[in-house]
């Protein structure tokens, strides 16, 4: 039986771990239901496999595998997870709108649109880089070798860079 | 735009979310204490006990040939075939089934998303596959008699027969999951049953994983 503490010591890390949550979340879907919907399915499927987690391993790496096979299988789906769990009508994620820097804010917005853009594993990838993980942990969770992560990355980045300048110019 | 940009801007995007998100802890903390309801662990039950009615009816199929021990071979080669498409069926589904179990989310992503789409994609082709049968429900009431001196045989048993071979083997040629992309009625033939959702997309998907998996050339 899962105690009390193993509930609050998961609810830590999940809120540790909200960006990624979100971001990947964002990434995927394109309306804010799905955004919740999306959040809602991974933080369950966490909770699920939370008693097969092996406290030695690292929680991130871990909770990037769940988080983004979840988030590609949603993705691949033409319609929501509807019975996997029960529908909770209250709002999971609350983001206030903030107006912030105009460039910053505008930058951010063409970067999330441009890797939204990307194909389902080339998504996957990118996060995982943006997120600063070593190429042998993206290795690791995407099942794929160190070189075909790197020359992936790279073609990727152009890719992105390419955008970035067009619109600029 | 340097590379340092790209993480720039990302690294902005994250103090912005550190300031604004906010997680409905009440939400995750109901979340935790429902019931477990897994799709993939009801599609695996569906498989066995697919798996079970079909090891009943080719036991039953094994029963009726072992009965009739070939005194009509129209009727013992006719139930011999059905019997091993449906074995053949059996087999795939308790594949489905292991296939199932082993899906962990927790695997990398990769193979996780691998074992998935072959899944879709072995279902439309067991469903074609045991199409093929058709045909030999009727043939097995055929006689010797009949074929020999029955000319009503050759006007409507043996016409019909092969009416039936012909649609089954032109039904299974057009609704092959290529098709899908090409034939409005094929797509939706085969989107009935929540089995053959997402077929399209998954043998597109395998297309992909193995490109992502195996591209490493710069």
């Amino acid at each position: 039986m899962i105690e009390k503490a193993d509930r609050e010591e998961f609810l830590n890390l999940v809120q540790e771990n909200k960006r990624i949550i979100y971001k990947i979340g964002n990434l995927y879907c394109r309306d804010k239901a799905d955004i919740e919907d999306l959040a809602q399915e991974i933080i369950y499927q966490l909770w699920r496999s939370w008693a097969s987690f092996d406290a030695k391993a690292k929680f991130t790496t871990w909770m990037y595998r769940i988080a983004l096979n979840v988030a590609i299988s949603f993705y691949r789906k033409d319609s929501k997870r509807k019975d996997s769990h029960e529908p909770i009508a209250e709002h999971l994620i609350e983001m206030p709108e903030e107006k912030g820097n105009g460039e910053t804010e505008s930058n951010i917005n063409l970067l999330m649109q441009f890797i939204n853009e990307l194909a389902a594993l080339d998504k996957a990838l990118m996060i995982l880089y943006l997120e600063e993980n070593s190429y042998r942990e993206i290795a690791e969770i995407l099942g794929i070798t160190e070189t075909n992560v790197a020359t992936r990355i790279g073609r990727t980045k152009e890719k992105l860079k390419k955008k970035f300048e067009l619109i600029n110019n | 735009m340097q590379d340092i940009n790209l993480s720039e801007i990302w690294k902005a995007q994250d103090e912005k979310l550190d300031r604004t998100l906010k997680l409905n802890l009440y939400i995750i903390d109901s979340l935790q204490k429902q019931k477990v309801r897994s799709k993939l662990g009801a599609l695996a039950r569906f498989k066995l006990v697919v798996a079970i009615l079909g090891m009943v009816w080719v036991a039953f199929l094994g029963l009726l040939i072992y009965g009739n021990r070939m005194q009509n071979p129209y009727f013992t080669i006719s139930v011999a075939i059905i019997f091993i498409f449906n074995v053949i069926a059996v087999v795939v589904y308790l594949n489905h089934y292991a296939l199932l179990k082993s899906i962990n989310y927790s695997d990398n992503i990769t193979n996780t998303q691998q074992k998935l789409a072959r899944l879709q994609v072995s279902t439309i082709n067991i469903a074609r596959i045991l199409l093929l049968q058709t045909p030999f429900y009727s043939t097995w009431f055929w006689t010797q008699q009949q074929v020999m001196h029955d000319p009503r045989f050759w006007y409507i048993s043996f016409p019909v027969a092969m009416i039936f071979v012909a649609f089954t083997v032109w039904l299974y040629i057009s609704i092959s999951p290529a098709n899908m992309e090409k034939k409005k009625w094929v797509s939706r033939f085969m989107n009935i049953g929540m089995e053959y959702k997402s077929v399209t997309q998954a043998r597109k998907f395998l297309v992909e994983l193995e490109e992502f998996k195996n591209d490493s050339t710069l």
